[in-house]
C-alpha cells in the first residue's frame, strides 16, 4: 500500500523491523493503555532505546541521522495498526523540530539527546480557552524579569499534557497592542519550573491512551535562555512548523483509513469463502471499491506531498488540502467500514470502533479543516 | 416548519419537550453514559407521565395514541439527550408485538407493567450476522410446552428486562416458520452475559442470551404459531419509525447545540456564527433535519392510517439515520476541540448517532429492501 518508489530497500527493512517491534512491544499492551488512559513512560523509553524517537536527528544529538521519511514510516505504521496514542509523531516530527530549527547550540545539546532516548517527552502548547482557530489571539504572557521570563496563562487540549517533560509554549512577549505576528515568542518550559502545573487528563471521544489536558502557568519562572530563536518571531516559527504538523496529521489519517480498509477487506474475503460467490458484484463490494478508490487517490497525493516536503518545496497549499481531505476521508471510510461489520463493529472490543472514535479528532486539531480551507482559498487568491 | 399536526399532537410534543428539558439533567446524562447505566429514575418519571407506551390502547395502560405521537415523544427526548432518549425509547422494546398480536391476558399482564414503570421489555431476535430466516434458535413443541435452544445476540437490557420476547424457528424446513414466544421471568436454562461496552447507546446495555432446553408453556406464544416472521415484518415498520424519530431528535439536538455554541464562541473578534462557512454548515444541518422530520412524520402517519407505506418508512429511517450522523459530525466540528471532549454536551450525540444505521439492521440492508420495493420484487 505504501508506494514503493518513495522508499528504497532500506526503508522497507526499517518498516518491517518497526512492525515487528510494534507487534511485540506496543500492540499487545495497547488495549490496556487505552483503558488506563495513559501510555507508560517505559514504552516511550523502549521506542527511544530502539532509535524510534527522532531518528532524523544527527548523531551528535544521539539520533540515527536518518531522513525524515524514516520518521514518517513510524507514524504510518502506528496509525495503520491503530496504536497512535503513543504520539511519537508529535514528539519527533512536530515538537522536536522547533528545538532543532530555532534552538541554539546549547539548547539543542541540552534537550535533543533526551528527546532521542525518551527521557524527555515533548509537547507544544498553542491552544487556549479563547484561542483555537484564531492563534494570533493567545493571551498567555511571558514578561521579562531580569534573566527570566514570568509566564502567566492557560493552555488547553494539549497532547502529551501529562507525560511531557519539556513544553514549547507560545507566549505573548510584548504586552502593548502590537501586532500578534510580532509579539509571540516560543519559550521552553521544563516540567519542574516553579509556577507550572498540569490539569487533569481530559476524557475524549477517542485517543483514550493519549493524554490530553490543560497546562497552567502562574508566575511560572523560566530562564530567558529557554526561549527558542528571536523574541517576537514565534508566530512565524509556528506557521512554518505547522506545515509539517499538518503533514503528520494527514499521514495518520491516511494510514488509519488504510488500516481500517485492509482489516475490512480481509474480513470480507474470509466471509466470502464461506458463502457462495455469485459472480455478481454486491453492493457491499461496490462500497469497498469506493473505499479503495478514495484510499488510492489519497495515497498518491500524500506520497507526492511527502516527496515535495522532503525536497524542501513549499507545501502550504497542498498540505492544507491533504490535511482536510484525508481526515474527512478517513472518517467517511471508517464509518463505512463499521457499517460493513454491522452491530459487532459498534462494540468497543472491535478495533473498528476504536478507529472510528480516534478518527474524529483529525479534522479538528492542527488547524481545523475550516482553517485549512481558508488557507487554501488564500493561496488561490480568493 | 408548519407540519400538519393536530392540536393534541402539538400538546404531546410540547409536554415531552418540557419534560425532557426539566428532567434530563445534562451532567447526570454524562454520568449515565460513562457508567453505562440505564436512567431508571427518569424512566420511572416518564412512565408516571404516560410517555412510555403512549401508543398502547388505554385499557392496557397506554394513552391510545398513534405511532406518530410516540415518534414525537421519542424525538423530543432524543433532542434533549441522545442517550436518555434512546434508553427510554428502548425500555419497552418489542412490546409492539404484544400490543398488535398478543393474547388478551398477555396484554393485560405485560403492557401496564411497562407503562407504569414496573418492568422493562426486550426483544431477543438477532443472531449472528443479522440473519432472520431461518433462525438458529429453535423452539420444539411438545404437548405442553416449547423447548427453546439457541443463542441471541444484542439483546437490549437483557439482564434487566423482566419480559423477554424471543423469536424462534419452529419448523426447520420452512425458513419463515417462526414463532414469537414471550418469557415473563428468568427461566431455568437461560444464561445472560454482557456483550461488553459499546461506542454509544451506552445507557442500554446489550447482552448475549443463550437458551439451553428452556421450557415455556405453549400459551406463551404470541400470535399464531409459525407466523412469527410475518408479525416481525409489521413490527419492523414500527421499529423503523421509532428509529427515524430518534434520528430526527438526535440531529435536532446537534443543530441546537451547534447554534448555541456558535453564537457564544468568539474567534477572530466575533462570534463564529457570523462566519459564512459556519452559517452554511448550520443551514445544511437544519435543512437535512427538516427533511428527515417530514419523512418521519409522513411515515408515522401512514402507519396510523392503517396502511403502513413501507417505502416511505424505509426512506424515513435511512434519511433520519444518515442525518443524525451527519448533523452530529458537523456539530462536533463546529465545537472544535471542545466537541471531542466527553465533558461537552455534543460528544455523546455523535457516538449515539452512529448506532442508528447499525442496530437491528444496516443501511445497506434497508437500501436492498427499498430497492426490492421500488423494483416491485418481493415483499417486505
Amino acid at each position: 500500500m505504501f508506494e514503493a518508489d518513495l522508499y528504497n530497500q532500506g526503508h522497507l527493512l526499517y518498516r518491517e523491523r518497526f512492525k515487528e517491534f510494534l507487534s511485540k512491544e506496543i500492540i499487545p499492551f495497547y488495549d490496556q493503555w487505552e483503558k488506563e488512559g495513559i501510555i507508560p513512560k517505559a514504552a516511550w523509553k523502549k521506542m527511544g532505546a530502539k532509535g524510534y524517537l527522532c531518528p532524523w536527528l544527527e548523531k551528535q544529538y544521539g539520533g540515527a541521522g536518518l531522513g525524515l521519511e524514516y520518521s514518517f514510516i513510524l507514524t504510518e505504521e502506528m496509525a495503520y495498526a491503530g496504536v497512535h496514542g503513543l504520539m511519537a509523531g508529535l514528539h519527533s516530527d512536530i515538537v522536536a523540530p522547533y528545538i532543532y530549527s530555532f534552538g541554539n547550540n546549547e539548547q539543542k545539546k541540552r534537550w535533543l539527546p533526551g528527546c532521542v532516548s525518551g527521557d524527555i517527552i515533548l509537547a507544544v502548547a498553542m491552544t487556549e480557552p479563547d484561542a483555537g482557530s484564531d492563534l494570533s489571539s493567545i493571551r498567555t504572557t511571558a514578561e521579562r524579569e531580569g534573566e527570566s521570563y514570568i509566564i502567566n496563562g492557560e493552555k488547553v487540549y494539549i497532547s502529551n499534557a501529562l507525560l511531557s517533560n519539556l513544553i514549547v509554549v507560545a507566549c505573548k512577549t510584548a504586552s502593548e497592542n502590537g501586532s500578534p505576528y510580532r509579539n509571540i515568542s516560543l519559550i521552553c518550559v521544563e516540567e519542574d519550573s516553579p509556577g507550572f502545573s498540569r490539569g487533569r487528563n481530559l476524557e475524549k471521544t477517542g485517543w483514550h491512551s493519549q493524554d490530553t489536558g490543560e497546562l497552567v502557568f502562574r508566575d511560572c519562572q523560566v530562564p530567558e535562555s529557554n526561549r527558542l530563536g528571536e523574541e517576537g518571531k514565534g508566530f512565524y516559527f509556528m506557521m512554518e512548523k505547522l506545515q509539517q504538523e499538518r503533514l503528520v496529521s494527514a499521514i495518520m489519517s491516511q494510514a488509519s483509513a488504510e488500516g481500517a480498509f485492509q482489516m475490512t477487506l480481509d474480513y470480507f474475503r474470509k466471509r466470502r469463502n464461506h458463502s457462495e460467490i455469485s459472480g455478481e458484484m454486491s453492493a457491499e463490494a461496490s462500497t469497498m471499491v469506493a473505499i479503495a478508490t478514495d484510499i488510492e487517490l489519497g495515497r498518491s497525493f500524500l506520497n507526492s506531498l511527502i516527496r515535495d516536503h522532503l525536497k524542501g518545496r513549499d507545501i502550504i497549499k497542498n498540505v492544507s488540502i491533504a490535511k482536510w481531505w484525508t481526515s474527512d476521508m478517513a472518517n467517511r471510510i471508517i464509518s463505512q467500514c463499521m457499517e460493513l461489520y454491522g452491530d459487532y463493529g459498534y462494540l468497543e472490543d472491535h478495533r473498528v470502533a476504536r478507529l472510528f472514535r480516534d478518527a474524529r479528532a483529525h479534522p479538528i486539531y492542527a488547524g481545523t479543516n475550516e482553517i485549512m480551507k481558508r488557507i487554501i482559498a488564500r493561496t488561490l487568491g480568493l | 416548519m408548519n407540519l400538519p399536526l393536530t392540536t393534541e399532537q402539538r400538546d404531546i410534543q410540547k409536554a415531552a419537550r418540557e419534560f425532557a428539558m426539566g428532567e434530563f439533567d445534562p451532567e447526570a446524562a454524562l454520568e449515565y453514559d460513562k457508567d453505562q447505566q440505564f436512567p431508571k429514575g427518569i424512566w420511572k418519571k416518564a412512565c408516571e407521565l404516560g410517555f412510555i407506551g403512549a401508543q398502547y390502547p388505554e385499557c392496557y395502560g397506554g394513552q391510545g395514541c398513534g405511532v406518530l405521537e410516540n415518534a414525537l415523544i421519542v424525538e423530543a427526548f432524543c433532542r434533549q439527550d441522545s442517550g436518555i432518549g434512546i434508553a427510554l425509547a428502548l425500555s419497552d422494546f418489542g412490546s409492539e408485538l404484544i400490543v398488535r398480536h398478543g393474547k388478551e391476558d398477555q396484554k393485560k399482564r405485560i403492557l401496564p407493567a411497562a407503562t407504569n414503570g414496573d418492568s422493562l421489555i426486550t426483544l431477543a431476535l438477532l443472531e449472528e450476522g443479522y440473519s432472520r430466516a431461518p433462525l438458529a434458535t429453535t423452539a420444539v413443541k411438545t404437548s405442553r410446552d416449547y423447548t427453546i435452544n439457541g443463542t441471541k445476540f444484542f439483546v437490549t437490557l437483557g439482564s434487566m428486562a423482566s419480559t423477554m420476547i424471543v423469536v424462534c424457528q419452529t419448523n426447520a424446513d420452512e425458513p419463515h416458520a417462526q414463532t414469537v414466544i414471550v418469557l415473563e421471568r428468568y427461566l431455568h436454562g437461560m444464561e445472560i452475559s454482557s456483550m461488553g461496552e459499546k461506542l454509544g447507546m451506552r445507557m442500554i446495555p446489550v447482552d448475549q442470551v443463550s437458551f439451553s432446553n428452556v421450557k415455556v408453556p405453549l400459551e406463551h406464544a404470541v400470535g399464531k404459531e409459525n407466523n412469527g416472521y410475518s408479525l416481525l415484518q409489521d413490527f419492523f415498520h414500527e421499529v423503523r419509525i421509532e428509529t427515524s424519530a430518534m434520528g430526527v431528535g438526535i440531529a435536532q439536538g446537534g443543530v441546537d447545540r451547534a447554534l448555541e455554541y456558535s453564537r457564544k464562541r468568539e474567534q477572530f473578534g466575533k462570534p463564529i456564527i457570523s462566519f459564512e462557512v459556519i452559517r452554511n454548515k448550520l443551514a445544511d444541518m437544519y435543512l437535512e433535519t427538516e427533511m428527515a422530520r417530514c419523512m418521519t412524520y409522513q411515515a408515522a402517519q401512514s402507519f396510523d392510517t392503517g396502511k403502513p407505506d413501507s417505502r416511505t418508512i424505509l426512506v424515513a429511517t435511512i434519511i433520519a439515520s444518515r442525518t443524525a450522523y451527519r448533523a452530529t459530525y458537523e456539530a462536533v466540528q463546529i465545537h472544535g476541540g471542545y466537541g471531542y471532549m466527553t465533558e461537552g454536551q455534543i460528544e455523546h450525540f455523535y457516538r449515539d448517532a452512529k448506532a442508528l444505521n447499525l442496530f437491528l439492521e444496516t443501511e445497506q440492508m434497508q437500501r436492498n429492501m427499498l430497492a426490492d420495493q421500488i423494483a416491485g420484487i418481493g415483499l417486505i
